[in-house]
């Protein structure tokens, strides 16, 4: 496949050539109003081709396989755990995020051992059901969403079977959240999957010497399989084609994560297999990316602020460069915040600006008297704006208008933002009953907008409202409230 | 057992055909799934072949109901080729600094050049690694517990300050910010802040790099005077944009810089036409070999994603030709310290955030450094030193020892 | 602007939707109570005019009485290397814009619609002649128009002369409208790019023709020439047309070439008059950005293109709203059945006629139905539906029918509806092994077996090395 074809398939694949294999029976099971909106919302990956009952019968199985193969991604969807704790990853579209969007945030998950006590016999003692507890409890709020860590994974470090099993015990009755099991030795690896199963974990690792039994292993407890080959991207792919023969249907790839002066092969690796799958056609490469910034902890000596500070930029390397799941070891805040934060951030959809939410915001105690102003919901207008507002001090009342993210000089061009959908704000914001003006500050950049707004407003049942042109850039609120509020009555006629 | 008819014989062939068929050979097994055998008793050995007979054995009907799997037994041979790119175009490389024998008094400083995306070395090893620049004001602001505590003993005095950026934290190259330039701040005159960067060409021999303090029209003015005083010493004013042209200044700037042989950085907010319209104006002024661009970079949290995914856009395309975007890349990293989360204090669980602060600033660096940016602004000397080490350590392959990392699993801590 | 110290008022960009009203008004220039009102820019040979003129024909601003509407004119002139009739309008419609930065001064629509209102403050505060205002237009066409070289305004407020100069006005709009709607693709050498919309779709980049006009509905190929003009660095460039590949189709190397440029290479071939992306039958249609006014969307069950846009709110015939459809067609790409376009595109006689033109428009909302109907054949006007007529599929069936459509016809060339096809899957496939003695010629096998059914998830037949 060349490339060209390849792109062909995500960016020109029309909802017309989707709508001709379904079954278009308009019959409204899978939510959508018709079979063309579902087919649209398909070939936009915000639905999936399960959700439609009639096309999963008999009669229409043709016409699946066609249409999984149509809108299947290039790199595969492995999906890990059972119950409401699954998380998918891979299922990449594109190699750069320009290209269309990422889908399936990178996973984070946390290692414990088998060898570490259930609890801390004295504090400061690492111990596993703490560890697990601490994971699970992470929390950052970052703009609205709730940003949280996703797996455990349990290394053997005791290569003892009956040691690993009541770990991986231990782990499936302290937390609902998917797992990844670690151990090369595939009877170790097989006593926990014992007690795992129904958890559905990924298996770490098939290598050269135990892939068969790894094999055997995945296929008997259905999981999916990682691939551990460290710098060897001829056995990585071997492997891959073997397993796959093998009947092995999800994989998992680790080209190896190498700190300090293997990090530029590890990139180079990662970048190689992701390269070749998205524009290669390598379909044994078209399986998800494990990395392992675990690694810094092992091998170098040095303070324990420095290790977790080397894992943790490798990470962030790895985030940018492919990864969809990350094993982990440090979970300090201060390691895991930017973490969270890049990886929400580089998983955003580059087509749909990021928004806060258009609503009614306030800064400082505002009164009846505070200035009323408005702005986009596009995060980096709101953002600006409220650290100018903070920046200036005051009370103010700040609408947000929805314009689908878009700022503002883009949404007064684009008709996002227009006098009906300002005054529609301001009506919803209920700013009206709050103030006893009747006064509305606009950004500079919608000042042609001024006078309908006038006239929308009283067509929203707020008459006598008037507009104010605030500055261009909202640096200069500053200057503008100096000069203009409270509006002198009296001046308008 | 009972003698074999030619009924049989007949099926037997068959079968023979059908596992040769199939594949039974000395690497692959041949498993049925999901098989029912309905059977007397038989045992099947092909020594009682030429003898035997079978009595009384209903043979056995096998329902497969799927189709048997061939599994092998060993790896399979699957080589790796890389897939790779050619690229019609390069990004242009360009020096920073002048000798003596060039009229300046620097150790210059090579940026750009590169050939393919940002270090993907299995296609080609970039010529140039990125620079670090680091940032010196020319009076005290307000900075960050992390940062101050780094600089606060110097930052009373500018040449004090970029002596130890460069003697100290080992800096290559310098940001000079003339922010007391800035009307609402200090509003220095041109004169005045000319004065200051003359103090710091006698203090340090790495190139510079001018800040402006954001005003076209007083930038535009001081960026003049700084070009004729700095004649020689090949600097790179930081920076000129689109609003410097609708006021009527940009063409002044782009011609001093051009008559006293300095680069010139353009400065658009993450819009490639804008950049490329900006590139298109200097132009006509200046040495397209001379020109720099800084696409705007965002704070982790605060819209890195938007930086990252333009830097990215615009290395590709500048590899596919887009000749308008074949200009190196520089990076305000430094921006990523106005994000709240680099040094607010957010609870215990957070802290430290000595080590949060310029973590943010690194991870800042790291998105970039991978989208292909080639010259960096930055602040705290341990974001430095990271990216120092890192992209040296990303400049050559083939370092990675398996042995280190084949046994993590086991490993204890 | 420190350009207008001299003027007694404000002039700014952040004045531009101000306005004001009867009870705050000096006085109204043109407007609905008076018949004779106009604007119109005219060019000249450059002998003919004298750099900065600015004329008064009839009462000055402070001569008029306050509270009255009254006749008036804006006649401007222009000279220059560049300047061409075909620029006037583009020229013109830059008075409204400026008028609108004077403080206290509004300006609404335009041509033989303007309706003007000077405030009282601003008349108070010195703003009492038209040479002023003059003034204020002459500096900013001179430093937004850089192609403008010279520039004289005259303004008329005597009514017979304001009549007098109207007719003449009307016969320029005539002329002007008649020389570009008759104005061809083929007639012309070049084309105009616009890359605007490339920070939303960095794939995309509009050709610009007389015969197609921006998606966005805001730029003309005049526009475009003007824009190219001022700011040949700027995101609106020439497009030498080139070779024409196809007439029909629309396609030219030039444009092609341009297209390929702009976009690095995403889009190689475009042609004007399609909406279809069929590689196969050599279709390339237009890329859409995300900005378009409307989208022509394929009905395959009618083999039919509907149209929608961005103003009508509601589900359009196929169940689907605009925003949903806009979704399908945007970032810059080349979509097959969904087409993002202009309303003034709909005006083309080449709108779409690589796919039927108008003979394919099955549905479309009744607002743009009005907008565009001179410009429907007089034959399809009752057969293109509206959401008055149908709201679903087969109502559209139906009404098509009945109206005796043109694509009813496309329907009989097509079989019928192929029924879902029903997979027979072979479940069983009995296989007879024979007993024993099975001849394996090579290495051997044993299997054995004892008393059973069995039922085995797994039966392994594995060559044993002898």
């Amino acid at each position: 496949m060349t490339e060209r074809e390849v792109k062909r398939g995500i960016k020109q694949l029309s909802p017309i050539d989707v709508y001709m294999l379904l079954p278009r029976t308009n019959c409204k099971e899978c939510g959508e109003t018709n079979c063309m909106a579902f087919a649209a919302k398909l070939v936009n990956r915000e639905v999936s081709l399960e959700q439609c009952p009639p096309l999963l019968k008999k009669e229409h199985e043709k016409s699946y396989k066609k249409l999984q193969e149509m809108l299947a991604p290039v790199i595969k969807e492995v999906t890990i755990g059972t119950g409401e704790h699954t998380v998918k990853i891979g299922g990449k579209l594109v190699l750069y995020r320009h290209e269309f969007t990422y889908h399936n945030p990178a996973s984070i998950a946390f290692d414990v051992t088998d060898e570490m006590p259930l609890h801390a016999r004295f504090p400061g003692e690492e111990a596993l059901i703490e560890r697990v507890k601490k994971v699970e409890n992470f929390l950052y709020n970052y703009i609205g969403r709730d940003l949280k860590l996703d797996m455990i994974a349990v290394r053997s470090t005791s290569n003892d079977p009956t040691t690993f099993r009541s770990a991986v015990e231990e782990v499936t009755k302290a937390t609902d959240l998917p797992l990844i099991l670690c151990a090369f030795d595939p009877s170790v690896m097989e006593s926990g999957l014992i007690v795992a199963s129904g958890r559905k974990p990924l298996i770490y690792a098939a290598t050269k010497d135990n892939w068969k039994e790894m094999a055997d292993l995945a296929l008997m407890y259905d999981c999916p399989l990682a691939i551990f080959a460290p710098n060897d991207l001829d056995f990585l792919r071997s492997l891959s084609k073997t397993l796959i023969e093998y009947g092995v249907k999800d994989l998992v790839l680790d080209p190896g994560t190498f700190p300090n002066e293997g990090v530029s092969d590890t990139l180079n690796n990662f970048t190689m297999v992701r390269r070749n799958a998205c524009k290669g056609g390598d379909e044994l490469f078209g399986f998800p990316l494990i990395g392992t910034p675990i690694t810094a902890w092992f091998g170098e000596k040095d303070s324990k602020e420095m290790l977790a500070w080397n894992e943790a930029y490798v990470a962030s390397m790895l985030i940018s460069r492919y990864a969809d799941i990350l094993i982990m070891r440090s979970l300090d805040g201060w390691v895991q915040l930017p973490t969270v934060i890049w990886r929400f951030n580089i998983y955003t959809d580059p087509r749909k600006p990021v928004s806060v939410d258009a609503q009614l915001y306030t800064f400082g105690k505002p009164d009846e008297m505070s200035p009323v102003m408005l702005t986009t919901n596009y995060a980096l207008t709101y953002f600006t704006v409220e650290s100018d507002l903070k920046n200036f001090g005051g009370n103010y009342y700040l609408i947000v208008a929805d314009t689908e993210g878009i700022s503002v000089e883009s949404a007064v061009a684009g008709r996002y933002l227009t006098a009906e959908t300002i005054a529609e704000a301001v009506k919803n914001s209920g700013v009206a009953e709050k103030v006893k003006h009747k006064y509305l500050i606009i950004p500079g950049m919608a000042a042609r907008l001024s006078g309908e707004t006038e006239d929308e407003l009283k067509n929203v049942g707020l008459p006598g409202w008037r507009v104010i042109v605030g500055p261009r850039d909202s640096s200069g609120i500053a200057k503008l409230l100096k000069e203009k509020w409270p509006p002198k009555e009296g001046e308008e006629e | 057992m009972r003698t074999l008819g030619e009924e049989e014989k007949k099926a037997a062939t068959k079968l023979a055909e059908l596992l040769k068929l199939l594949g039974l050979d000395a690497n692959r097994d041949i498993e049925l799934e999901d098989v029912e055998l309905t059977i007397g008793e038989i045992v099947l050995d092909p020594s009682a072949l030429t003898s035997a007979a079978l009595k009384h054995i209903t043979p056995p009907k096998m329902k497969a109901i799927a189709p048997p799997t061939v599994k092998p037994t060993t790896i399979l041979e699957a080589p790796f080729t890389p897939f790779i790119q050619e690229y019609p175009g390069k990004i242009r490389e360009v020096t920073l600094g002048a000798t003596k024998s060039k009229g300046g008094s620097r150790k210059p400083v090579v940026i750009g050049g590169a050939t393919t995306p940002a270090f993907y070395l299995f296609e080609k090893t970039p010529p140039n690694p990125p620079v670090i620049s680091v940032d010196v004001f020319d009076m005290k602001v307000t900075l960050p517990k992390a940062i101050r505590m780094q600089v606060e003993d110097v930052w009373e005095d500018t040449a004090a300050w970029a002596k130890m950026a460069v003697n100290k934290w080992g800096a290559k190259v310098l940001t000079l910010h003339l922010l007391s330039t800035d009307p609402l701040i200090k509003d220095t005159s041109p004169a005045e802040a000319t004065k200051t960067v003359e103090e710091v060409l006698q203090a340090v021999d790495v190139p510079l790099i001018i800040g402006g303090c954001g005003d076209p029209k007083k930038d535009a003015a001081v960026f003049k005077k700084v070009a004729e005083v700095a004649e020689g010493e090949r600097v790179l004013l930081s920076s000129v944009t689109l609003d410097m042209d609708e006021a009527g200044v940009l063409e002044g700037v782009a011609k001093a810089a051009a008559k006293y042989g300095h680069l010139i950085l353009g400065f658009t907010a993450l819009d490639l036409n804008r950049a490329k319209e900006l590139n298109r104006k200097l132009g006509d002024y200046i040495p397209e070999g001379d020109i720099l661009m800084d696409l705007t970079t965002a704070a982790l949290g605060y819209g890195l994603e938007y930086s990252f995914t333009i830097h990215e856009r615009a290395r590709m395309a500048a590899l596919m030709g887009d000749t308008e975007l074949q200009h190196p890349v520089l990076s305000g990293t430094t921006n990523a310290w106005a994000a709240r989360e680099a040094w607010l204090n957010l609870g215990p669980e957070w802290e430290p955030r000595s080590l949060r602060g310029p973590l943010w600033e690194t991870v800042t660096a790291l998105s970039l450094l991978l989208a292909g940016v080639d010259l960096f602004m930055m602040m705290h000397p341990d974001a430095i030193r990271t990216i120092k080490k890192v992209t040296q350590q990303l400049m050559t392959r083939g370092k990675a020892k398996p042995e280190k990392i084949a046994n993590w699993v086991n490993a204890k801590i | 602007m420190s350009m207008f110290d001299d003027i007694p008022v404000d002039v700014g960009v952040i004045y531009e939707g101000e306005r004001i009203r009867r009870n705050q008004m000096h006085v109204e220039l043109g407007g609905p109570k008076v018949e004779a009102k106009f604007e119109v820019v005219k060019s000249r040979p450059m002998d003919e005019i004298e750099d900065g003129k600015i004329t008064v024909i009839g009462p000055d601003l402070k001569d008029l009485e306050a509270g009255k509407s009254y006749p008036f004119g804006i006649w401007v002139d222009v000279a220059g290397k560049e300047v061409e009739e075909e620029l006037e309008g583009v020229i013109e419609r830059r008075i409204h814009e400026f008028c609108n930065f004077i403080e206290g001064f509004m300006h609404l629509n335009q041509r033989y619609d303007i309706w003007l209102r000077l405030s009282k403050k601003s008349f108070e505060k010195g703003l009492n002649s038209f040479k002023m205002i003059g003034k204020v237009l002459y500096r900013l066409f001179k430093s937004d128009l850089s192609f403008i070289e010279k520039i004289q305004i005259t303004f008329v407020t005597d009514p017979e002369k304001a009549k007098e100069m109207m007719k003449k006005a009307m016969v320029i709009y005539e002329a002007r409208d008649a020389r570009a709607r008759g104005l061809k693709d083929e007639d012309v050498e070049e084309f105009y790019g616009c890359s605007l919309c490339q920070s939303f779709a960095p794939t995309h980049c509009c050709v610009i023709t007389p015969q197609r006009y921006a998606n966005c509905g805001a730029i003309s190929w005049f526009d475009g020439r003007a824009a190219a003009r001022v700011d040949p660095k700027g995101p609106i460039f020439k497009i030498e047309r080139g070779e024409c590949l196809d007439a029909f189709k629309g396609e030219w190397s030039g444009a092609n070439q341009a297209v390929k440029e702009k976009t690095m290479g995403e889009i190689a071939r475009i042609q004007l008059y399609t909406g279809q992306h069929k590689p196969e039958q050599e279709l390339y249609p237009h890329t859409s950005c995300g900005c378009f006014e409307a989208i022509a969307f394929y009905i395959p069950e009618v083999d039919g293109l509907g149209i929608v846009d961005r103003g009508f709110k509601e589900r359009t015939v196929n169940g689907l709203p605009f925003s949903t459809m806009a979704d399908a067609a945007a970032g810059g790409r080349q979509v097959d059945g969904f087409h993002g376009l202009s309303i003034e595109y709909m005006r083309s006689p080449k709108f779409l006629q690589v796919d039927g033109g108008w003979n394919r428009i099955v549905w479309m909302p009744s607002s743009v139905k009005e907008r565009v109907k001179d410009f429907i054949p007089q034959n399809m006007v009752d057969k293109v539906a509206t959401e008055k007529d149908v709201n679903t599929i087969d109502e559209l069936k139906v009404f098509l029918e009945k109206r005796e459509h043109p694509v009813v016809e496309r329907w009989k060339a097509i079989p019928a509806e192929a029924a879902p096809e029903v997979e027979e899957v072979e479940v069983e496939a009995p296989l007879e092994i024979p007993v024993s003695g099975v001849p394996i010629t090579a290495g051997g096998f044993k299997i054995i077996l004892k008393d059973a059914k069995i039922h085995a998830k797994k039966i392994i037949i594995r060559r044993v090395e002898k």
